[in-house]
């Protein structure tokens, strides 16, 4: 499903290089649900952005879905996007002023599906926010909603054009331990369904819903283990 | 890169709810379109109103009338064109008549002195007027009372006159003067009508001389052989009036024999002369106006430009998940161009909308010839037109602005 072959990033800021990415392999096969942890600097957050096709690896190999997306021109990239990679956020970004169905429709906008009926965005909209349980709210707008039921809006929005994988930045940094187990039930839910989810956090507890942790420290990986024998080695340390 | 139609009509609620949004920002920031397509399509309304008005005033004056006259060429020896060669003769009016079809109405005027009585009183040196029935046409006179001529009056010689009302009060006639006589030059004229006093116009035209109308053919026998006519003929419309001109010179070089390269012995005249005068005026201040709204627009349109910035750096962290959501560079640059023009045009749309307030507001000025000021669906569409390029223009480098945010830095901004 993703295939990372010594994948390095440099950023040239000035006169110096920052190698935050300095060779990574890594394989994420089909309905996994991965959790990617590590230090801030230690270059987890470019593999994210490289692997969610928002930012180009320098050197190395990218392939997503059979396809080499490495070297796309920033126009594909984002049909990439839009057809195979669903984001959820921290801080939800959600636009304020449309209903909780126009916020989970947003991406057919950019749809390079042809004809599709207004009937038909809405039935799929309202279908993705039935899987987040959230039928009952879909003509409020952000303001009405609890922190929790944005996260699901947000999420409903990720899952709307059934993606190759679905990616969550710190999904439940902004909510409390309740709404943190109500997200994360649903994260589960999704990958019982058959969707590869692969989370950024730095919570042990998030962690935990997870069946595989793999840990990055200066621009390299350094633990990929099932989370069994991982949160065993988090003891030990 | 092909947008949906879904895209588009997104792109447009989305801009009319940015502009609702922002109601005051957006009509402070469109302030500078709405004043530069209210003024200039006000000012269209009053030219065109004023247009109208002087063309039917040039109308009734005759824009469609053009005068015939002997004329002898210049910087041409005096004795190879005599008073005869160059005379107009009844004939060359009636083969005028004959051969120009864009004429409605032809007639030859002469004018004589002589002097004339009433019972009660007598008077010398009165301008007597021979003409054709079809003066009346050709010149737009009413006739008050009584009758106008007629061919039985041309062709039968009659002794019958049409006066106006200044000769009536002159010769001391009762006010209703049809049925009376008077004596021109020592024989008996029936008066048959009373022509209306000549009204004061634009260009002048004395008021209040008596006037005193016969028969051409009676005219003629009054005077010497070598009498002098000119001829006052009608265009059958404005439009024709320059062909009508042509056919006048055609005929009457054909008629008098001149050879192609020797000057005319006779000068047309229409009146559009002036007609042409006044457009070029009109279209000199409408270019003014133009360069008023060329300059006002750019005012409007760095507003724009400035606004629409502000809208891109707030908006930055949409952008960004818009573009995470797959909108490409494309998509967003379209869309913040879409939002510029919906915001130009509104503004076009209430700069018109006030422009025809005023142009209703310049009809009810009492006497200022705007009766009929409007704004001409040309203004319109200009207006529309050139606030989509201003949208255009002055959007265009914020939406590139926009369409080049790096995704992964937007979503970052606070």
């Amino acid at each position: 499903m993703i295939r990372v072959r010594q994948m390095k990033k440099i950023y040239r800021v000035g006169e110096e290089e920052i190698r935050a990415l300095r060779g990574v392999d890594l394989h994420i096969g089909k309905n996994e649900m991965i959790a990617v942890m590590g230090a801030s600097g230690s270059g987890k957050s470019t593999l994210m952005n490289i692997i969610g096709c928002l930012d180009k690896p320098t050197e190395g190999s990218y392939e997503l879905d059979g396809h080499d997306v490495s070297q796309m021109s920033e126009a594909s990239l984002a049909l990439v996007r839009n057809e195979k990679i669903g984001f959820v956020f921290q801080s939800f970004e959600l636009l304020a002023r449309q209903t909780a169905l126009e916020n989970v429709e947003l991406p057919l906008i950019y749809s390079r599906e042809a004809g599709l009926t207004s009937r038909e965005r809405t039935r799929r909209a309202l279908h993705a926010l039935d899987r987040v349980r959230l039928s009952d709210r879909v003509t409020h707008r952000p303001n009405q909603l609890s922190g929790g039921q944005k996260q699901r809006v947000a999420i409903a929005r990720a899952i709307l054009n059934k993606p190759a994988i679905l990616m969550a930045d710190e999904p439940t940094g902004n909510l409390d331990s309740v709404t943190t187990t109500e997200i994360m039930e649903i994260f589960r839910q999704l990958h019982a369904e058959g969707q590869t989810v692969l989370i950024v956090t730095h919570e042990n507890e998030v962690a935990a819903y997870c069946q595989r942790v793999i840990r990055l420290r200066d621009g390299l990986v350094l633990s990929d283990l099932p989370i069994a024998q991982d949160q065993a080695g988090q003891v030990i340390a | 890169m092909i947008l949906s139609p879904y895209f588009y009509s997104q792109a447009i609620k989305l801009a009319l709810s940015q502009i609702w949004a922002n109601r005051k920002r957006s009509l402070l920031t469109a302030l500078g379109i709405i004043v530069g397509v209210a003024s200039t399509t006000s000012v269209i309304a009053a030219l065109s109103g004023l247009k109208t008005s002087v063309l039917t005033e040039f109308e009734s004056f005759g824009a469609n009338r053009i005068y015939v006259f002997p004329d002898r060429p210049d910087d041409k020896p005096r004795n190879l064109y005599p008073r005869e060669k160059i005379r107009i003769k009844p004939w060359e009016v009636r083969e005028l008549q004959a051969s120009c079809p864009s004429l409605r109405a032809i007639t030859p005027v002469t004018e004589f002195g002589v002097s004339i009585a009433s019972d009660e009183r007598e008077l010398d040196g009165i301008t007597v007027v021979g003409i054709w029935p079809d003066w009346h046409e050709a010149e737009n006179r009413r006739v008050i009372s009584g009758r106008k001529f007629n061919r039985i009056d041309e062709v039968g010689e009659r002794q019958v006159c049409l006066l106006n009302e200044s000769a009536i009060d002159e010769l001391r006639l009762p006010s209703d003067a049809v049925g009376s006589h008077i004596l021109v030059d020592g024989r008996r004229f029936l008066v048959v009508g009373v022509i209306e006093t000549l009204q004061a116009r634009m260009f002048g035209g004395d008021s209040n001389t008596a006037e005193l109308f016969i028969p051409f053919s009676v005219a003629i026998k009054l005077q010497s052989t070598e009498y002098f006519l000119r001829v006052i003929a009608l265009a059958k419309s404005a439009e024709v009036s320059e062909e009508a001109k042509s056919e006048i010179q055609r005929t009457m070089r054909r008629i008098r024999g001149i050879q192609p390269g020797d000057p005319d012995t006779f000068r047309a005249e229409a009146i559009d002369r002036y007609i042409d005068q006044f457009k070029t005026l009109a279209s000199g201040i409408t270019a003014i106006a133009a360069g008023i709204v060329g300059i006002s627009l750019l005012v409007g349109g760095i507003g724009i430009m400035n606004i629409m910035l502000v809208s891109v750096s707030e908006r930055t962290r949409e952008i960004g998940l818009r573009k995470a959501v797959g909108a490409t560079p494309a998509a967003i640059m379209m869309q913040f161009l879409l939002e510029a023009m919906v915001l130009c045009l509104a503004g076009g749309l209430v700069g018109v909308i006030i422009g025809k307030l005023f142009a209703i507001g310049l009809t009810l000025i009492p006497g200022a010839r705007l009766e009929n000021a409007d704004v001409p669906m040309w203004a319109v569409f200009l207006s529309f037109a050139f606030s989509a390029a201003v949208g255009l223009g002055f959007g265009f480098f914020p939406a590139l602005k926009a369409s080049r945010l790096d995704p992964i830095e937007a979503l970052r901004h606070e």
